[in-house]
């Protein structure tokens, strides 16, 4: 700790006559600081640097994993577009994005203002609400999903106690995506503990003074709470919908490896991993996966663009004035 | 201070030096995971395969008897269901790692032949280290591909109906040889409408049962390189499958997708499936009643368009131990013990040792053998269809499209436009 500190300028001042030495003994330190983290570097070269421009190769390229990939220019882009499988794998995972993260953010949101009032148990609450984003992600929960969502399993039978005989959710294209939805809605715990973490920074006395001017609870969220955690929200929107797109784990369990029935819940991620890995079409694979990191993109600067005109920094407001 | 520091920032840089080589050493070696030859002598080998507990269990005895007799070679195993082994193996494969030997099945033998993976075993033959004698008739057929021996079977099989005895009993029907599509069919409704459970869990689907209907044609579903049926038959066979999936003949498919991995016959959601005769022994493992085999319905009262296939062994034309993958083999389809061990479970035993070594004891085993000699002894067993490069994607395409048509979520003419662009897009892979 001693030797990031002090060292520097430390040295400057004892031997300012000697600036060779310095930089020498800087170079050195330099030196050390790459050699420790050179198992990170080195990991980060090789299995996400290195795999990710082979990929923006492989996208032009006719490549079945065995043979030499052939130079293919725009043709796995052009392909894309007139394959129905794609096709449908972009509307489920536009649908699982669109409906799966404001329900989740929601929900994030709701809990958050009720567990924000100080309570007995709070920690309690706050725990156990977040245990789920610690395990959901895991295989064996999706494995659990896949069974509570069958034929007469628990949700069946408890929605049948209310007159509504729907059968699996499994093994039906029309709802099966909804389970995928309700596991991740499920998760809501990680968002809430980011929003709660707002709600904290939100001063009291703003409450105080809309009271005194005789705001209702409506009004003082709408007015004061939005507002002020409209940073944190714009940051969980963004993370979560980046987080919605990739979704694969999840999709591939609950169907059982097939991201069916019916592709309905090919997940983008899902056709990408039976083209490159199934088919071997791993040009195609590529190319795919080119396009997701573009359409990401894309949606993130929408949010970013769209946040100058609803999200509300302090420091703005006080330079304003 | 100023010492003590210099020595500190040298152990520092030691360290992470040392921290740095690690890395690379790990590095090397980690990749390696590969089969190499000890000090000693003793070599060690890779050996994979597709099933579940019940055969590696069995797998297990039998490398055990092995590692006995050839006490220089050790084998390292790993198996996967099938789906999760050929993806498995294709990913090791196109990275230069597949295991030296392998379970083998003929949809995979001229697609990784054209990728340079399989060792013609030939060489082996000729030096004397794996033998190809005594085998059943025409079964070592099965693993020859343009002369070259890529795979040498441990057992064949056939495809079959096999049935739910008891719902059968119950329904009062008896399949018979010779029985025609009509005669079947009208069976699954009289199953249907007497024990309520649908007569079969989706034939349509099944790329190896329209090889067979095709056949009975006068067709099949491959030639040399490319499909041997046109899309107007395509069309007929899937419209009439929704047709009797709609009239609840056939397992919904929303229950199949839930029954999965399990197969919806042993789950008690379907009285009968077209598959493998050796998969009765799965069956009857994983489901709760008895488990039969009946005769394929025909066009002509005679003709079922049967053959045998076969699982078989194979090994990567990457391996550096060549004779001792060739010396396994040889023991693992010869041994008369490894045959007893392995029973039906893999298909009737192939090498003459191995069938004459094991008498089934068990209803489910004494049937297969039945089946087989039936079958056999009707004459209805003709050669192989070949199956081209991509016969494994077109598999799997053939199922999935055939399962989404029996929901309704498809119509019949774009399933079956979606499935000759996939067949033609795996042909090209």
């Amino acid at each position: 700790m001693t030797l990031v500190k002090d060292s520097p300028t430390a040295t400057r001042k004892v031997r300012p006559a000697a600036p060779a030495a310095v930089k020498r003994r800087g170079r050195r330190e330099n030196l050390a600081g790459y050699l420790f983290m050179s198992p990170w570097i080195a990991g980060f070269l090789l299995l996400t640097a290195g795999p990710m421009v082979a990929s923006l190769y492989f996208a032009f390229t006719d490549y079945n994993l065995f043979n030499t990939p052939k130079w293919v220019g725009l043709d796995n882009f052009t392909k894309m577009f007139d394959d129905p499988r794609w096709q449908k794998s972009v509307e489920v995972t536009a649908k699982y994005v669109i409906i799966g993260t404001p329900l989740k953010l929601l929900l994030a949101l709701g809990v958050a203002l009720l567990l924000a009032q100080s309570r007995r148990g709070q920690a309690f609450y706050r725990a156990a609400f977040y245990a789920p984003s610690l395990i959901g992600a895991s295989v064996s929960v999706a494995f659990v999903w896949r069974s509570i969502f069958s034929d007469n399993a628990v949700v069946d039978r408890t929605l049948s106690v209310f007159g509504i005989h729907a059968g699996g959710w499994v093994g039906n294209p029309d709802w099966i995506l909804y389970c995928l939805v309700a596991l991740t809605v499920w998760q809501f715990g990680a968002p809430m503990v980011i929003f709660l973490a707002g709600l904290k920074q939100v001063p009291r006395e703003l409450y105080e003074a809309a009271e005194m001017d005789g705001a209702g609870p409506f009004r003082r969220f709408w007015n004061i709470t939005l507002p002020m955690i409209s940073p944190v929200l714009f940051f969980n929107i963004l993370l979560e919908t980046i987080h919605s797109f990739q979704i694969f784990g999840s999709a591939y369990v609950v169907s059982n490896t097939y991201c069916g029935p019916a592709d309905a819940t090919l997940v983008y991620t899902c056709y990408l991993y039976q083209q490159g890995f199934k088919n071997a079409q791993m040009g195609f694979a590529s190319a795919m996966a080119w396009m997701l990191l573009l359409a990401v993109a894309l949606v993130t600067a929408v949010l970013f663009w769209s946040q100058k005109k609803w999200v509300h920094y302090e420091n703005d407001t006080e330079d304003a004035r | 201070m100023g010492t003590s520091r210099k020595v500190e920032r040298r152990t520092i840089l030691k360290a992470a030096g040392a921290g740095a080589a690690t890395l690379g050493l790990a590095a090397t070696t980690g990749c390696g995971g590969n089969s190499g030859t000890s000090a000693d002598g003793t070599v060690t080998i890779r050996y994979s395969w597709w099933g579940a507990d019940e055969r590696a269990k069995k797998i297990n005895q039998t490398i055990k008897l092995f590692e006995k007799k050839y006490p220089k070679i050790k084998v390292k195993t790993d198996f996967q269901d099938y789906v999760s082994f050929w993806e498995k193996f294709q990913t090791q494969a196109s990275g230069g790692n597949p295991p030296d030997v392998f379970q083998n099945a003929v949809t995979f033998l001229r697609k990784y032949d054209k990728r340079s993976v399989l060792l013609d075993l030939r060489s082996q033959i000729d030096a004397g280290n794996l033998s190809l004698d005594n085998f059943r008739a025409g079964v070592t057929k099965v693993g020859e591909v343009d002369g070259k021996q890529l795979g040498v079977p441990v057992g064949s099989n056939t495809m079959a109906l096999v049935i739910d005895k008891k719902v059968f009993q119950k329904a009062g029907v008896e399949p018979a040889a010779g029985w025609t599509w009509d005669d079947y069919f009208k069976a699954l409704k009289t199953i249907h409408d007497k024990t309520k459970v649908p007569g079969d869990t989706g034939y349509f689907s099944i790329m190896y049962l329209y090889d067979l209907y095709l056949r009975q044609n006068g067709k099949a579903f491959y030639t040399k390189d490319g499909l041997g049926f046109d899309k107007a038959d395509l069309t007929e066979w899937w419209q009439d499958g929704y047709n009797r999936t709609k009239a609840g003949i056939i397992t919904d498919p929303k229950i199949v997708a839930q029954d999965r991995p399990k197969s919806s016959l042993s789950a008690g959601h379907g009285a009968s499936e077209f598959t493998w005769d050796n998969f009765t022994v799965r069956y009857s493992a994983e489901g709760d009643s008895e488990y039969g085999l009946a005769p394929i319905p025909t066009m002509d009262g005679k003709h079922t368009g049967q053959y045998l296939a076969s699982l078989m062994l194979s090994a990567s034309a990457r391996t550096s131990h060549p004779k001792e993958v060739a010396q396994f083999i040889d023991f693992m389809v010869h041994d008369p013990e490894v045959g007893k061990i392995m029973g039906y479970d893999r298909g009737i035993l192939a090498s003459t040792e191995q069938y004459d070594a094991f008498k089934p004891t068990d209803t489910v085993n004494k049937e297969i053998a039945q089946y087989e000699t039936d079958t056999a002894k009707a004459g209805v067993l003709g050669t192989i269809t070949p199956h081209p490069s991509g016969a494994d994607t077109i598999e799997a395409a053939f199922l999935r499209i055939g399962g989404d048509l029996g929901l309704g979520k498809v119509k019949t003419s774009d399933a079956v436009k979606q499935f000759f662009d996939e067949a033609q897009a795996a042909f090209q892979a």
